[in-house]
């Protein structure tokens, strides 16, 4: 085996070094030209470059290499061969004595011939005037995410990546260059194959709407940053836009190549509950204090075993597996790929599951020698079961942590165990492992997405492009809730089936006219004007019937009719735009690009529907000016200087009238709700950014980076603004409050710098080292919040925002110990009543008593009330980083990847409950340490407060004492935590056969590997997850029991078929 | 050939691109009518005041406060001795600022009244002058009318608050100042005057006529009248209360319900005793219905046999205020054990009591009440806001005035009226302390104590804070006859004091709004 891998590695190489270096003394001179056979390998894995092309320079002859990578041409001695190849370095051959070559070809990532993806069209990386960072197809895979979104955290510079909910198919929060908008949709734009996806907001229950992309079709994701770059795309872009490519077919035989990959997932972290002899003797001992709730089943606790771990019983490990199936090909007319996918993913926790199929057709065919037309297709379906009917909203994995340790998984008899205490104060609490199991929540996806194109050449220069695209998305949600009992608990309604269904429809024709002429060789000019109009349709039907004569039947239909329920909506909308761009471009190095761009939007007042666009770009090729050209060393250097308007539409439709909703009522007639407090002068929202950047790469591609300095300023923000209660409205569920309106409140600022550093520490012959470190530091800060000057502040549950600081920062009391000496009554404030007068210091009820938390009196007034709190930090990331590894070693490969987070908080809320002695759910064993008393002199008073003391002083936990006057679980930075990160998001290890084996198995190349992702966290955090993302910034950095993300291994295979 | 490709194709679709018309960005929507293209007939006007009667616009209020702060915090029931810490905080009358029943009821309450304005505002803006003046000013009637009643319940328990007339004023200043508490009242008073003024004399079941209006305005200047304390009452307010109630009671033309138990049925929906209920519908969903029922102490009479949470029980207290032959009442305001409900799960003969619990609202399953869709989130029942019975209460106690006891004919006429068809003996004499007794009798469960000591409290505090520190909150076992309550104090608590009277405004609106904290100001 070793013997193999040196013949076919060391050696080749030498030879094709030798063959390199010396001449063919052969050669046929007297008819000038001789025939040259050779091999054209890629130099990283010994593999045959299949249609690389073979040019004799300043000739017509060109050659193309078969599938072994074999090739034949004529030349003369001296000529030189140019050898180019998408996605690697072209080289130059002298043609020398010898007749045969072997030409190794270096892998080409982000080079300058790359072409990226910009607004509308592509350019090359060399041109590119804006900032634009892109990622492909095959990085992106390196981590088997379930969706494409999932894999790009730590992989693009400027880019914060938070996962939303670990469930399959789960939610990710995208921000580029910090959060400019305040309205709850910071995601930026998709555009796939030039469908355009607008801005997602939050889909409920931690759902992905992006989730029917399958990463295996990724060509490359471009992702567009500042205004010079994303203008084009005006009203949506604000946010940035992330340009999705599919892979297409090229000019080759047909190629066939599977991949796949089988895995399992497992919890990476479980938190500590109590079990059951720890909760009998907590239990016993608050009983002692309480004078009652004691519980003769707990009289003994030695006697009793650890009872249930109700997180072993939900959580397990889970296996997930991706088949995927490509063949592409195409001659001189016509290219094309058919892909076929098939993903298959369990949840960690019961129950979950998500499932895709995809089918992908793209096509390009040249029709004439002036018209081109194609298209791109994807079918998709997806099953995604979301497991629901927790007790509360946040389902099993709460329920799974609230249950305490008595109570069995399932009876003797077979029936779900629950709670069978039947004290009043004991909350019921369903059984998760029978929620997950029982009840059904299932969505179906059907989605066709894609476009179809038309090109025409006018002449040389000008073009005309039609493009009609369109995504149809038909959803449907199948539900089914057995009315279950868990011991004294009975699920609230009764057996119950619900059925929905959705149609998305959401069309774009777009045409736009290219002019692309270059005057003299140094003037280069590309135009572009264009029209888009944009129709998204939707209607949504949904029926649910109750009392089902079993469980086994559950369509609607064996339901009692007379319970039947049905709703219905339609809703649309519509924008257009018109848009242009001049890109110059003079002596190759100076690089100019203007955008102008005029959107009109159904979502504003008729008198203010359109708003105008615009950013222009210079770009300096350092490196061509004579002072560089003559450093070897230096292989590309540009400065990007841009700046920009963009304008957002960020809101739902019609905010600006009164809604008014249908209600059942008593009175006769159809009552007519007001849904909405409507703003009638709301209007669009503004950034203006400002982006400088410089790309460098030195010692031959060796060392390159990128660095982005920018600024952006929104002004007339839009937001649900979240006014006091007394307005009737909400932003959140508040059944009977008006929806809260649309408003341009204020303005914000975020700077920041991102950076890229790609470097070949090693590069031998056998070995070569690679690493890349992105860095994404923001900083948010709000500027103004319109009326209210300095005062004016958004609240949201307990964060609060206003301007100077970043948006969303914590707000409340700060912890200081707990009564624990006759002292800390005199040096802390008490808690005051209704008529500031301090709450008294006794042992009673209504008293503040030792055990009880203290909090800074930050006012000086003396008594502790809501003025008492201060801001406690922000959720957002001080940093984001990726740094990445990948080395190769003969026909190994090794990637470890890491992603971290510097600098947020996250607010732990299951302690709060869970470390609550007064909570009657399950404890974590935290609460064990709760506050004891004792008496300094044991015969004294048990309420002389000069006669207690706590035992553990040091403790955070309260006392056993029954009462909360105190109200000891305010919001305070208790239970506010540092949740810096660092992740082993991925490290994968791949081994590439050898050729001398494969071709022997009739296959062109196969690697297989084996991959961790999510290996492990370095964290002080300790709630399951560090990584808490969200929706919606005004209220981010609450973990209160989520889907945490699971540890996955995978073992996997790429393989190409020769034929 | 390829030449006229070369401009016929791209000129085709160049036309259908920019023929776009302006139109294309009009996007009304499809599935609501927008309030500028409402109101235009008086059907289109009761259908938009239609709302203000029950649904998701009261449901904040009416679904937790409403009870829990009526009957709980005043001491007649509760739902468990430690069924969380607000609950818990309720009953022991020590209420914390993040106290959730608190917030919701300010929540609820502020809910309606911005439902109130909107209709207000609507009806003004945009009913055409087709629509007549009477009709117009009828709805904005019914509209100031139960934005009266909601601020009546905002200043009953808060005191001082902010007031809102136009909702769209807060998006571009939301700071609002508390008013001074007279000022809220006068607020209240003109609204329902308004109303008084503009309701017709009779209407659909259901609907608030003129006599609503003056029933709920002799109440509210009834508790006007003690507002400025001192023991005494200001003698005005009394007689504003006086002339109201008189007007109701003599000339309304309606009479009390013959019988006590059945006035709480759902076959006795908005029956001409009942000047204003709320309009419940069954099956409109959480978040949208009566879910009173779901105090049943069994899920054996609920609907679906689901949702009976916690049932609401009645105090020791309460139930040494009824005589032994007060027992009509007693049995439709709560059960004790061995009461047997025929009419509660009919079909499965009926519901033979076992324990203590609330019986007010509690109507049975889905089929004793003839309603399919009637679950646990929306039960059918209209329950009573205000109810004639009340309004001769008033009368009588707007008579006595700042005298201790009254023997006045016309007093005692009405007052005896109630208490003959509860079938007990009537009085000779009444006194303050008769009138407390009676109400909390009368009313009981229907969230009315809580402000039936609030009001005392303006004039008389100390006579209120001993009626609430006397209480025997515990509850109570019944076996032939006999009540033994339960031995151990239900919660230790330190006693109540004047401030208790006064809620506090909710934590999180001090953080959104800290002008709150600022002293009240006046309005007019």
């Amino acid at each position: 085996m070793r013997l193999t891998i040196v013949q076919k590695t060391v050696l080749p190489f030498i030879f094709s070094c030798l063959m390199l270096s010396t001449f063919n003394s052969q050669s046929q001179e007297k008819t000038g030209t001789k025939k040259i056979t050779g091999k054209i390998i890629a130099s990283a894995d010994n593999r045959p470059i299949p249609n690389a092309s073979i040019a004799v320079a300043g000739t017509k002859t060109a050659a193309v290499s078969s599938d072994d990578g074999q090739f034949t041409i004529d030349a003369r001695p001296g000529d030189k061969l140019v050898i180019t190849m998408i996605g690697y370095l072209s080289q130059e051959v002298k043609v020398g004595k010898l007749n045969t070559l072997e030409v190794r070809l270096e892998q080409n990532i982000l080079k300058l011939d790359d072409v990226v993806v910009i607004g509308y069209g592509k350019t090359k990386r060399k041109d590119v005037t804006g900032a634009i960072s892109s990622i492909s197809g095959d990085e992106l895979r390196k981590t088997s995410p379930t969706t494409f979104d999932q894999a790009l955290q730590g992989k693009v510079p400027g880019v914060v990546i938070q996962q939303i909910s670990g469930q399959p198919g789960g939610g990710v929060s995208i921000q580029i260059h910090g959060i400019s908008s305040i309205s709850g949709s910071n995601s930026p734009l998709f555009v796939i194959d030039g469908v355009i996806i607008p801005p997602t907001n939050d889909p409920g229950n931690g759902a992905n709407p992006l989730n029917t992309i399958n990463p295996s079709e990724v060509e490359s994701i471009d992702v567009l940053k500042d205004a010079s770059a994303t203008a084009i795309y005006g009203s949506q872009a604000t946010n940035g836009v992330v340009v999705i490519t599919t892979k297409r077919g090229s000019v080759s035989p047909p190629q066939i190549s599977y991949d796949g990959y089988y895995g399992y997932q497992q919890i990476p972290k479980r938190l500590p509950t109590v079990n059951l002899q720890q909760l009998a003797t907590f239990l016993n001992e608050r009983a002692t204090v309480w004078g009652f709730d004691a519980r003769p089943e707990f009289a003994n606790p030695k006697y009793l075993g650890t009872g249930t771990n109700w997180q072993d019983e939900l959580f397990r490990n889970a296996p997930q597996q991706n088949h995927s199936l490509t063949i592409n090909g195409g001659d001189a007319r016509t290219q094309y790929l058919f892909s076929l996918g098939y993903f298959d993913q369990e949840g960690i926790a019961l129950g979950s599951k998500f499932k895709r199929y995809s089918v992908r057709l793209n096509l390009d065919n040249k029709t004439t020698n002036w018209l081109k037309i194609g298209t791109s297709l994807q079918l998709a379906n997806v099953y995604e079961n979301v497991v629901s009917g927790g007790t509360s909203s946040s389902g099993v994995i709460s329920d799974a942590l609230s249950l305490t340790a008595d109570i069995p998984v399932k009876n003797n008899d077979g029936t779900w165990g629950g709670v069978t205490n039947t004290s009043g104060w004991v909350n019921p609490v369903a059984n998760p492992v029978a929620s997950a199991l029982v009840n059904k929540n299932v969505n179906y996806r059907y989605q066709l997405f894609g476009n179809a194109y038309a090109e025409v050449n006018f002449t040389k220069d000008l073009s005309l492009r039609n493009e009609i695209a369109g995504n149809f998305d038909f959803s449907r949600n199948e539900g089914f809730r057995p009315q279950t009992t868990y011991g004294k608990y009975t699920t609230p309604d009764p057996t119950s089936s619900s059925y929905s269904s959705g149609q998305n429809f959401y069309t774009v024709l777009r045409n736009y006219i290219t002019y692309n002429k270059h005057f003299g060789i140094n003037n280069n000019f590309n135009v572009f004007v264009g029209h888009e109009a944009n129709l998204s349709k939707s209607s949504y039907v949904s029926a649910s019937r109750s009392d089902f004569p079993s469980n086994y039947v559950q369509s609607l239909s064996s339901g009692d009719p007379s319970t039947a329920k049905n709703d219905g909506t339609y809703s649309h909308g519509a924008s257009e735009s018109y848009f242009g761009r001049i890109n110059y471009n003079w002596l190759d190095k100076y690089l100019f690009t203007v955008n102008l761009r005029n959107d009109g939007s159904d979502k504003f007042p008729p008198d203010d529907r359109w708003a105008f666009s615009y950013s222009g770009a210079l770009a300096w090729k350092l490196n061509n000016e004579k002072f560089l050209q003559q450093v070897k060393d230096i292989n590309e250097l540009k400065l990007r200087i841009g700046y920009g308007l963009t304008n957002n539409q960020n809101i739902p439709s019609n905010t600006y009238v009164t809604q008014l909703t249908t209600g059942a009522n008593g009175l006769s007639g159809t009552a007519q709700f007001q849904s909405n407090l409507a703003n009638p002068g709301v209007k669009w929202e503004q950034t203006k950014n400002t982006n400088i950047g410089l790309d460098g790469a030195f010692f031959n591609w060796r060392l390159n980076f990128s660095i982005d300095v920018y600024d952006r300023h929104t002004d007339g923000l839009l937001l649900k603004i979240p006014l006091p209660r007394y307005s009737g409205t909400t932003t959140g569920y508040s059944p009977g409050a008006m929806a809260a309106p649309y408003v341009n409140v204020g303005s914000m600022s975020n700077k920041g710098i991102d950076i890229r550093v790609g470097i070949t520490n090693i590069q031998k012959k056998d070995f070569t080292w690679k690493t890349d470190i992105t860095v994404s530091r923001n900083i948010n800060k709000v500027l103004s919040l319109g009326p209210g000057g300095d005062d004016a502040s958004l609240v949201s549950s307990n964060s609060k925002t206003v301007a100077g600081r970043p948006i969303g920062s914590f707000y409340g009391y700060i912890y200081d110990g707990i009564f624990a000496t006759a002292e800390d009554f005199k040096t802390h404030a008490l808690p005051a009543d209704q008529s500031g007068t301090p709450r008294p210091i006794a042992n009673a009820g209504g008293g503040i008593w030792y055990g009880d938390r203290m909090f800074k009196d930050l006012n000086g007034d003396g008594i502790i009330d809501t003025r008492d709190q201060t801001f406690l930090g922000s959720p957002l990331p001080k940093f984001q980083f990726g740094f990445n590894n990948t080395f190769n070693y003969k026909h190994f490969d090794l990637n470890i990847f890491f992603s971290g987070s510097v600098g947020n908080k996250v607010y732990n809320q299951l302690p709060v409950s869970q470390t609550n002695p007064l909570n009657n759910t399950n404890y974590f064993t935290g609460v064990l340490n709760y506050a004891k008393t004792a008496l300094i002199n044991p015969d004294g008073d048990a309420n002389n407060v000069n006669n207690v003391y706590v035992t553990n002083p040091k403790t955070s936990i309260v006392s056993l004492r029954n009462d909360n006057t105190n109200e000891n679980g305010r919001f305070a930075n208790l239970y506010l935590e540092d949740a810096s990160f660092i992740r082993c998001k991925n490290i994968t290890l791949g081994y590439t056969l050898p050729q001398n084996i494969l071709t022997k198995v009739h296959l062109h190349s196969l690697r297989l590997y084996a991959n961790v992702s999510n290996a492990f966290v370095i964290t002080k955090y300790t709630g399951m997850d560090p990584e808490v993302g969200s929706w919606n910034p005004l209220e981010a950095g609450y973990d209160g029991g989520r889907y945490p993300q699971s540890r996955v291994f995978t073992f996997g295979a790429n393989v190409k078929l020769t034929k | 050939m390829k030449s006229i490709n070369k401009l016929y194709i791209p000129l085709l679709l160049l036309v259908a691109a920019a023929g776009c018309k302006k139109s294309f960005l009009d996007r009304p929507s499809q599935s609501q009518i927008a309030s500028n293209n409402f109101y235009q007939t008086t059907t289109e006007i009761r259908l938009a005041t239609a709302n203000l009667y029950g649904g998701a616009s009261w449901w904040q209020w009416h679904a937790g406060p409403f009870l829990q702060l009526g009957d709980v915090l005043s001491g007649n029931g509760t739902t468990g001795q430690y069924q969380g810490t607000d609950n818990n905080e309720l009953f022991a009358v020590n209420l914390s600022a993040s106290n959730g029943v608190v917030q919701s009821a300010w929540t609820g309450l502020y809910n309606i009244i911005g439902q109130c304005n909107n209709t207000i505002l609507g009806i003004q803006q945009y009913a055409p002058a087709s629509v007549s003046t009477t009709d117009k000013n009828a709805g904005i009637a019914e509209a100031k009318f139960i934005r009266g009643l909601a601020y009546f319940y905002l200043a009953m328990h808060w005191g001082a608050v902010p007031i809102v007339e136009d909702n769209s004023k807060l998006i571009k200043d939301p700071f609002l100042n508390r008013i001074i508490t007279l000022d809220v009242y006068k607020f209240i008073a003109n609204d329902l005057t308004y109303a008084a003024q503009n309701l017709p004399v009779t209407d659909v079941a259901g609907r608030v006529t003129t006599w609503s209006a003056q029933g709920m305005l002799s109440k509210v200047y009834l508790t006007m009248a003690g507002l400025n304390g001192g023991g005494t009452r200001n003698q005005a307010y009394l007689d504003s209360a006086k002339k109201y109630a008189a007007n109701v009671c003599k000339n309304s033309g309606k009479t009390l319900f013959p019988s006590y138990y059945d006035l709480f049925k759902v076959q006795s929906n908005d029956v001409p005793e009942v000047l204003f209920a709320y309009q419940w519908e069954a099956g409109t969903g959480y978040g949208n219905g009566n879910t009173l029922n779901n105090y049943a102490p069994s899920n054996a009479i609920m609907p679906k046999k689901g949702g009976a949470w916690a049932s609401m029980k009645p105090t020791y207290d309460l139930y040494l205020m009824y005589s032994n032959k007060d027992s009509i009442r007693r049995k439709a305001t709560f059960m004790v054990n061995g009461d047997y409900f025929p009419e509660l799960n009919a079909a499965g003969g009926g519901y033979k009591a076992t324990g203590s619990s609330m019986k007010k609202h509690i109507v049975g399953n889905d089929i004793d009440n003839s309603s399919p869709l009637m679950d646990l989130w929306s039960s059918p029942e209209h329950d009573a806001v205000l109810r004639l019975a009340e309004v001769y209460l008033i009368y009588a106690e707007a008579i006595m005035g700042n005298n201790t006891s009254t023997t006045d004919p016309e007093a005692l006429l009405y007052y005896n009226k109630v208490r003959t068809r509860a079938g007990v003996d009537p009085l000779t004499t009444i006194t303050l302390d008769t009138l407390l007794t009676e109400r909390r009798i009368e009313f009981a469960f229907e969230g009315n104590y809580w402000m039936d000591l609030v009001r005392l409290s303006y004039w008389k505090p100390e006579k209120a804070l001993k009626i609430l520190n006397g209480q025997n909150r515990a509850f109570f076992n019944y076996n032939a006859g006999v009540a033994t309550p339960d031995a151990s104090p239900v919660v230790s608590v330190l006693p109540a004091t004047a401030s208790s009277f006064t809620l506090q405004i909710p934590a999180s609106e001090l953080t959104a709004n800290p002008k709150l904290a600022e002293p009240p100001v006046p309005y007019y």
